[in-house]
């Protein structure tokens, strides 16, 4: 059991600085030896709308968020009100004491339905629609509002003439820091880390540090005590959408293609920042290899998302490792090159990051609803690997594992990640290059025309490459060697050696890395899931058998050609199953049903778009498990 | 034997299709350019134009509807060394893909685009292409083409092509010629190739085109080419070309309309940032050192995302 265990909301208006107070509070406690996990909920919005991190902090590995949260730190007039059931006894709201008497009303940011239900909530209870009747609603609750004027902490550290509202993101996470008994020289270590290059800005910005400080040490909220310091070296704070970044890089990624859409478009964006480099030292390196010693990746911002994922078809074809990066609309526009590259064999890789659909959906929060389409999208039958990442370290060494899987197989490969991947917040100490294989197709020298589809016993033709064989693709059905034909025979022989791959694939792909059980195999209960509820899962799976109920988890990463006899064997032995996933109808248990005949019948889905957190993972679980409930939604998140 | 760029596949158009004109002199021109057919990638989109690759004995890559302008420049960004020529159909370069073409326009990969132009969806039984003027009924359409045409050339002047020129593609010299010029040009050249169409298009028919065409390349006072990186040069010979793309009816100019060599080509400006990216190009720049070990490390490459103690 970790002995410091925090978790912190900061909230405030989108632009207003809540990404920089997130990597000031990232940062300072990384230094200072912590652990710590985030994940950024933000509206489609670029200033003005309301926008928060939600970050845990411990003294060993964090993987998931909790409410009620221990900490909320209110940088505008909207957070009061949207997170006061997210804090219960015990929890600190920290609130800029000018804007006590705001009403609901006044709230301009917030969205009529969410004021309607606000209201309806503080009405209920016999509270006024302000603030204070929200913090009175919250306190009731057991928590402890922490007034602070912002403006006059900003006024008195910088004098009249700085914007207040300039500095309430660092005031905000210095009084945070402060609160939570984290010495103040790691908070200035952080801030300087975040504007390390603009002078003026970290003197400002120091200044508003210590009167933060001075300010807790005379409004103590708790007893004082300091957080200890803990061994710490350096390490990389890094984002789901940079963890895939890094990964497709070490993999060997030469050409990247996009089409900005939230939540993939970061990737790219910090591939760009990232596109020329040096190599790794390599002694074994000649004068004659100098030129290895820089390497570039070339990224293309397409015009639409049919462009990109056909330049990325065409990359592969001439041996680069290509790959392109979007969410569910730009998918639903890719869907019918992807049955060009699944009738042409092609190795291509597409990052699917899931967001809340259908149509426009909610852009900016989580889902796991495009399972489905992940695995059926596109006309007609064709092979392809559907392969899922769940957490950050994971996602590095499968963005290398999905190049291998591509090009091995000769197949379009769909990573499937999603939103709430893309924007949590990691502290990782390196990577374990050991881990780390790179393996590719087989190619034979040609002369000539040579059959790029010239049928094997595994249906994987020796790979070919334009620029270095003369070889023909089409999207019509195919001879051997890339013509059209409609000849019967030829059809169902090409038909088949495309779809006999899926036994080359469950075989050659490591058992572990198709499906993965946590626990016990005789375990009282199973949680069946995929992707970024993994650490959700097993921080509850911990906590439910120190009370004395043992669960396992079976966590599926191949989603397509789906491993059915390792899902079968380990789904065969439970005695409860649980769907956990974020959608309305249990898509992984679909793929169960379908592929292994194992009908799960219980549920514990969200589709609210907002991250899982462990609360409700845990209630859900016991209202399943012991009031024989069988589909439990959960809602929690603003 | 020297290469002929023949395979030996059944041609399947009808007698009489333009196409067999711009086949002939695609691989009249491919062969006159001294390169190995693996150098190239014939490309094309979906319909009867986009058979070509596959008469084509070079690499080819017949791909989507539409969608042949981004699949050529996906091979030419990953191997700068190799020469990427699009086939498409009107309706597939300036319907169904017309956002691409704009976009080539625009990036300017070193490249040459083949229009097919015959007004019409021959393989769906000849509706009316983005080329046939309103008011035309061929003898698919059950009334005359009720949409207004569009401008190949001036279009594409407008988005930035930096070679654009016009032929006909039953004076196989000429087009020959045409897409010469169109492959040595650094950038991408646009050609709008007019075809008839036999059996849908009885209106732009081979002697429609024959009576109205009249070459640019034979009047000596004809100069498209930028001469001077100044913009006052290009003004000139842009206005030139726009006015000339205007004319059409009695008399229809065929020839290069445009050209400018002063624009960077896409790939130059990727090597601003890559300063290898020729030497070492996508398709063949190395991914592990001499052990098997990936080359790019986190701690070279993401150093910036490094928290120090």
């Amino acid at each position: 059991m970790a002995s410091i265990d925090i978790d912190l909301i900061i909230g405030g208006p989108q632009g207003g600085g809540i990404d920089s107070a997130a990597q000031i509070i990232l940062r300072a406690f990384s230094i200072a030896g912590y652990e710590a996990y985030g994940i950024r909920e933000y509206h489609s919005n670029i200033k003005g709308r309301h926008s928060y991190f939600h970050v845990r902090v411990k003294d060993e590995p964090v993987r998931s968020l909790r409410y009620p949260t221990d900490l909320l730190v209110c940088l505008d007039s909207e957070s009061p009100f949207v997170h006061m059931d997210d804090v219960s006894a015990n929890s600190i709201i920290l609130y800029d004491e000018d804007l006590t008497n705001t009403k609901l009303d006044q709230v301009l940011t917030m969205e009529p339905e969410t004021k309607k239900h606000i209201a309806e909530k503080l009405k209920s209870e016999g509270y006024d629609t302000t603030l204070a009747g929200a913090l009175r609603y919250a306190e009731k609750r057991g928590a402890k509002p922490y007034p602070v004027s912002f403006r006059d902490l900003v006024v008195e550290s910088l004098g009249p003439n700085k914007s207040p509202a300039r500095y309430a993101n660092t005031l905000g996470a210095s009084l945070a820091m402060a609160i939570l008994g984290l010495p103040a020289d790691f908070t200035k270590v952080g801030i300087e880390s975040v504007f390390g290059k603009k002078k003026e800005v970290v003197e400002d910005n120091e200044k508003i540090v210590n009167a933060g400080y001075s300010y807790v040490k005379k409004h103590r909220p708790g007893n004082g005590t300091e957080l200890p310091v803990r061994e710490s070296g350096d390490r990389y704070i890094i984002t789901g959408n940079e963890a895939v970044a890094i990964g497709k890089m070490i993999g060997g990624l030469k050409l990247q293609t996009y089409y900005p859409i939230t939540p993939a478009a970061d990737e790219s964006f910090f591939l760009e920042g990232h596109d020329y480099f040096s190599a790794a030292e390599d002694d074994e390196m000649t004068a004659e290899s100098d030129v290895l010693r820089n390497l570039g990746v070339v990224v293309v911002q397409a015009e639409d998302e049919m462009s990109a994922i056909a330049m990325a078809i065409s990359g592969a074809m001439t041996g680069a490792r290509s790959a392109t990066g979007t969410s569910g609309p730009g998918f639903s526009l890719m869907a019918e090159a992807l049955g060009y590259a699944g009738i042409n064999e092609v190795p291509v890789v597409v990052t699917l990051y899931q967001r809340g659909g259908p149509s426009t959906g909610l852009p900016t929060r989580n889902s796991q609803a495009d399972l489905m389409f992940a695995v059926y999208g596109g006309h007609g039958e064709f092979m392809r690997i559907v392969y899922s990442s769940g957490d950050v370290p994971e996602v590095i060494e499968d963005a290398v594992k999905v190049f291998n899987f591509a090009e091995k197989f000769q197949v379009p490969v769909i990573h499937i990640l999603d939103k709430n991947l893309a924007n949590s917040f990691y502290i990782i100490k390196g990577i374990d290059y050991s881990k780390i294989k790179i393996e590719r197709w087989k190619r034979e020298e040609s002369k000539g025309e040579v059959e790029r589809f010239k049928f094997t016993d595994d249906g994987i033709s020796p790979m070919r490459l334009y620029g270095k064989d003369i070889i023909w693709l089409t999207g019509d059905e195919h001879s051997e060697l890339g013509h059209i034909t409609e000849d019967p025979e030829t059809r169902d022989m090409m038909v088949e050696k495309r779809m006999m791959k899926a036994n080359a694939i469950l075989k050659g792909i490591p058992e572990n890395d198709q499906v993965q059980l946590y626990g016990d195999e005789n375990a009282d209960f199973t949680v069946l899931s995929w992707g970024t509820n993994k650490g959700v899962i097993l921080s509850v799976l911990e906590k439910l058998e120190e009370e004395g109920l043992r669960g396992n988890f079976v966590y599926v990463k191949l989603m397509h050609p789906f491993p059915s006899d390792l899902v079968t064997r380990y789904l065969s032995k439970s005695k409860i199953v649980i769907d956990v996933e974020n959608n309305y109808t249990g898509q992984l248990s679909n793929l169960v049903r379908q592929n292994c005949g194992i009908v799960v019948d219980n549920f514990l889905l969200k589709y609210n778009g907002r991250h899982v957190t462990d609360d409700e993972v845990y209630d859900g679980i016991k209202r399943i498990i012991k009031g024989k409930e069988k589909r439990v939604v959960m809602t929690g998140g603003a | 034997m020297v290469h002929n760029f023949r395979t030996d596949l059944w041609v399947d158009w009808c007698p009489g299709c333009g196409d067999f004109g711009i086949l002939a002199a695609l691989q009249q021109s491919m062969a006159e350019l001294n390169k190995k057919p693996e150098d190239f990638v014939v490309l094309s989109g979906i319909g009867c134009s986009a058979k070509t690759p596959h008469y084509i004995n070079a690499g080819g890559m017949h791909t989507l509807h539409g969608r042949v302008i981004p699949f050529a420049t996906g091979i030419k960004l990953a191997n700068p060394n190799l020469t990427v020529i699009v086939d498409g159909g009107d309706g597939d370069l300036l319907s169904i893909g017309a956002g691409h073409f704009v976009a080539a326009g625009r990036r300017n990969v070193d490249m040459t685009i083949i229009i097919h132009n015959n007004g019409v969806y021959g393989l769906t039984k000849g509706q009316a292409s983005p080329t046939l003027p309103r008011g035309i009924k061929t003898k698919g359409l059950q009334r005359p083409n009720i949409m207004d045409s569009l401008n190949p050339i001036a279009l594409a002047l407008s988005v930035g092509y930096t070679f654009v020129a016009r032929g006909f593609s039953f004076d196989v010299k000429h087009t020959k010629e045409l897409i010469l010029k169109a492959i040595k040009h650094r950038g991408t050249a646009v050609i709008d190739l007019l075809q008839p169409c036999p059996t849908y298009n009885d209106i732009n028919t081979k002697e429609w085109y024959e009576e109205r065409i009249y070459y640019l390349d034979k009047d000596p006072g004809w100069d498209p080419v930028v001469r001077e990186a100044t913009s006052e040069a290009v003004e000139e010979k842009y206005m030139q070309a726009v006015k000339k793309s205007l004319e059409w009816g009695d008399r229809i100019p065929i020839g290069v309309l445009y050209q400018n060599e002063f624009v960077p080509s896409y790939e130059e400006r990727i090597a601003e940032h890559i300063p290898n990216y020729f030497s070492e190009p996508p398709c063949d720049s190395p991914i592990l050192n001499s052990k098997g070990e990936p080359l790019s490390r986190m701690e070279t490459v993401f150093s910036d995302r490094l928290i120090r103690k």
